[in-house]
């Protein structure tokens, strides 16, 4: 280690954002041939970081040094000169053009271009790390695991030395998440420094050669991880504190039922039908894909089914959604918090009022003041940062967005939730507190929760549900552990 | 040596004072360029724009015949910023406007002899219904055959035109008025009367009445933060249980009524009866106004007064320099290109970039 200077070492790096400092004195080396994992909170300034690195934001104090000389990435355009790549959660392609297409974008010299050449470098540079893809497949018809690998070609093929992954593996099914590991193997084993960005401690563990933690702009903790012992201690680490992985949780006796599915098709689900009853929390998993997306949209009344195959709180679809109720009723926690749960361009107080609005109407006239008091001792009930109504919903971080729209939620006392990824993208304190909130419910609610994540379900439900390929193919309790253990095989459509 | 700048997104809004800083430099920069255009037409700039003022905000007659000009603009503008709050892009101000003027006319023509209270309420709920009739039809297409709003309100507002002509040069013409395209002129009951000794009409308070109504509807009623919301995200609205379509259908009724409402003022008070003449652009310049203004009714109002101040402008332009009224035309453009153009300042700036 010490013979060879780092790749880029980063030395007191401060960046603050009015009175918000995002990074303060970050000191952090990313080495040749090593992984470096970033795990930090939400809003722990990891994503500022990345950005000062590929030169999208400037540093207001502090240095960067690329292979030992003081550099700095004042454009985009330096830092990609300097070998640093980054593969965004969101990616950069343009959907209609090729696999080979898309690695050229942006390729500089030269005026003709020979296509067949191209796409067979292309091919041979993705087999060098094991990624095997057809350079002449379309974006658009690629799943999201090949789209990534697209975004690594783009990068290998610029010579990155250093890249940079946000949360790779946010979007992935376990096995694109695999290949993605051994992928990042082959690249260090050819001594490129990879730097990680995750929340799954798992993974950080068994890739990461290093691990950093952020928290609130501050590296806390440098540890190589074989010292590391257990993702518990990881994320103690990372929050400060012991957290409970696990969920205690009482049962509840279930009560009436909230919801009745009965044998619902339609051109992506085949005869799905479960009820759900108050005081119980039914865990429905599977590969993202396979039917989950469509049976909630059509629960929550965004798809229409297409016979009275669902009863809500006692009523048929089409009454129940004809003139529902703010309070008491129907709770959708979506997955998407950006697109769906919220307006980006109104502010906080509006986006409270956005599913409570109900409860301050009188008349035609919506009572701005008093749904005022009510958002801001939730604001301040739930920590949601910053404690300021008249933000836009735009300037929140992610979880604090999921915050505010949780906050939201239960304060129309739900009797029945769909909860769709709750704790997606946040950090362990924010998920345990998803997760006792989600628990506090039950009582008087029956939850679905929707999840990709098979502890979460297994630590919350009183029973599990698993979908594939449209199905519900099998619903048990949650303590029949012979059934649990076979939730793998049915995931994967094998019958057992 | 070159300018090495670079365009960086801001973190924050642009502040009040900010945004004032870039409007006011938005209007410098398209005066400065009409003055161009005027020097290379061979007219001195100076006095050129010195004319222009001059006429439009520059004696008691002129202020007055700029404010006149802004009551048909102001609530067209008001019309299509309703519409324009729900990202649907009402083009038909300019026919709205004028089904609102033939439906005032119907309710003028047909009773003359109704009391003043009774006549003008009717003809206001004529030319509402007639505006958002106009309104109505692009909506319900959009809805039910997914037609797009824009090309279908302003495909309507030929048809709207073609309907006036025929109804004037028809039926309801004058058989007094020597063949000249007008129907009779309007009863005294049907006429919207000046205020006191000026030549601006009343209809100025019909503007301030309806501005603040639009404002507060969209401040405090329920109906109005569900157009908000709806505006700012379709997919949001929905999961709020809004209902979209149907509200899709209201705003389109009540920016087609506010343009109808225009067009009665300017049939009842401006001409005191209808003829095509009545037909300049209104509508048009209203969207121009609506963007200007950020969908603000207060702004609304002051744009307003600015592009129908230029409107009367150039014709004191063509009378003194004799510098084509089509000018006015083109410093309506530029403004509304140049303050467009300054909204890249509010969500982003610009730095010079740092070399080592």
């Amino acid at each position: 280690m010490g013979c060879s200077l780092p790749l880029i070492r980063l030395e007191n790096i401060s960046k603050s954002f009015g009175r918000v400092h995002a990074n303060r004195d970050v000191s952090l080396e990313i080495e040749e041939g090593k992984i470096l994992a970033l795990l930090g909170e939400n809003g722990a300034g990891k994503s500022t970081l990345m950005s000062i690195l590929a030169g999208q934001l400037q540093p207001d104090r502090g240095h960067i040094f690329h292979k030992g000389k003081r550099v700095v990435f004042s454009s985009t355009e330096k830092a990609i000169e300097a070998g640093i790549g980054m593969v965004y959660q969101h990616f950069k392609l343009v959907n209609a053009l090729t696999v080979a297409e898309n690695v050229y974008l942006g390729t500089r010299g030269g005026f003709g271009l020979n296509w067949k050449k191209i796409r067979k470098n292309v091919r041979e540079l993705g087999l060098q790390y094991g990624i095997d893809i057809d350079p002449g497949a379309r974006i658009d018809g690629l799943s999201m695991g090949e789209r990534q690998q697209v975004e690594i070609l783009k990068l290998l093929h610029r010579q990155s030395n250093i890249l940079i992954f946000d949360e790779p593996t946010a979007v992935l099914t376990p096995r694109e998440a695999d290949n993605l590991f051994a992928a990042m193997k082959q690249m260090v084993a050819r001594g490129k420094g990879i730097v990680f960005i995750s929340h799954k401690l798992e993974e950080v563990m068994a890739i990461a050669d290093n691990i950093a933690i952020l928290r609130r702009g501050q590296i806390v903790d440098r540890v190589p991880a074989q010292e590391v012992t257990s993702t518990a201690e990881l994320a103690e680490r990372m929050v400060g504190r012991e957290v409970l992985l696990k969920v205690d949780k009482s049962p509840v006796e279930p009560k009436q039922i909230v919801l009745k599915v009965d044998r619902l098709s339609d051109d992506r689900l085949k005869d799905v039908g479960f009820d759900l009853r108050q005081g119980e929390i039914l865990g429905l998993v599977g590969v993202a894909g396979n039917g989950q997306k469509q049976l909630v949209e059509t629960i929550c009344g965004l798809r229409r089914p297409k016979g009275d195959n669902i009863r809500i709180l006692g009523l048929e679809w089409g009454r129940f959604f004809r003139k529902p109720d703010w309070d008491k009723t129907l709770s959708y926690i979506p997955e998407d918090r950006q697109g769906l749960a919220t307006c980006q361009g109104l502010d906080l107080l509006d986006n409270f009022l956005l599913t409570t609005r109900g409860g301050f109407t009188r008349g035609p006239w919506l009572q701005y003041d008093q749904a005022r008091v009510k958002a801001e001792h939730l604001l301040e009930k739930f920590d949601i940062r910053p404690p300021d109504l008249t933000a836009c919903a735009w300037q929140l971080s992610g979880g604090n967005l999921q915050k505010l729209v949780l906050a939201r939620e239960f304060y129309r006392k739900p009797r029945l939730i769909v909860a769709e990824q709750p704790t997606q993208g946040l950090d362990i304190s924010a998920a345990e507190d998803v997760w006792r909130l989600l628990l506090k419910a039950r009582d008087a609610a029956g939850i679905l929760l929707v999840t990709g994540d098979l502890s979460e379900a297994l630590a919350l439900s009183d029973r599990i549900g698993v979908m594939f390929d449209g199905r519900l193919v099998a619903c048990f309790a949650a303590d029949d552990q012979s059934k649990v253990a076979e939730i793998p095989q049915l995931m994967a459509g094998l019958s057992v | 040596m070159m300018l090495r700048m670079r365009i960086v997104k801001r973190q924050e809004p642009l502040g009040m004072w900010g945004s004032c800083l870039v409007l006011i430099s938005a209007l410098v920069l398209a005066v400065m360029l009409s003055g161009l255009l005027l020097w290379i037409g061979g007219t001195s700039p100076g006095g050129g724009i010195a004319a222009l003022f001059q006429g439009a905000f520059g004696s008691r007659w002129a202020l007055e015949d700029s404010v006149v000009k802004a009551i048909p603009i102001f609530l067209c503008s008001l019309g299509v910023a309703v519409a324009f709050r729900l990202k649907v892009w009402n083009i038909g101000a300019e026919g709205q406007f004028a089904l609102g003027a033939v439906g005032a006319t119907w309710v003028a023509l047909s009773f003359p002899e109704w009391p003043k209270p009774l006549l003008i309420p009717a003809m206001i709920v004529m030319a509402m219904a007639g505006g958002g009739l106009w309104g109505f039809i692009p909506a319900l297409l959009r809805q039910k055959l997914r037609t797009n709003e824009i090309i279908v309100t302003l495909m309507l507002n030929y048809i709207a035109i073609l309907v006036l002509d025929y109804l004037v040069y028809g039926a309801w013409k004058d058989p007094a008025s020597f063949g000249f395209p007008m129907t009779r002129a309007f009863s005294d009951q049907a006429v919207v009367g000046k205020i006191g000794s000026t030549n601006i009409n009343w209809g100025l308070l019909h503007c301030v009445v309806l501005g603040a109504g639009v404002w507060a509807f969209f401040r405090f009623t329920r109906l109005g933060f569900d157009l908000k919301a709806s505006g700012d995200n379709v997919k949001a609205a929905k999961y709020a249980g809004m209902p979209y379509d149907y509200l899709v259908m209201l705003v389109m009724i009540m920016s087609g009524a506010l343009a109808g409402w225009a067009g009665f003022l300017e049939a009842s008070a401006t001409v005191n009866r209808l003829q095509p003449s009545i037909m300049v652009g209104y509508g048009y310049t209203a969207i121009v106004v609506a963007w200007l203004a950020r969908l603000n009714p207060l702004s609304i109002g002051i744009g307003s007064i600015l592009l129908a101040g230029l409107r009367v402008g150039v014709e004191n332009l063509q009378l003194d320099l004799q510098v084509p009224a089509a000018f006015g035309g083109i410093l309506e453009g530029l403004i509304l290109l140049t303050v467009l153009a300054g909204g890249l300042f509010t969500h982003y700036r610009i730095e010079q970039r740092k070399n080592p």
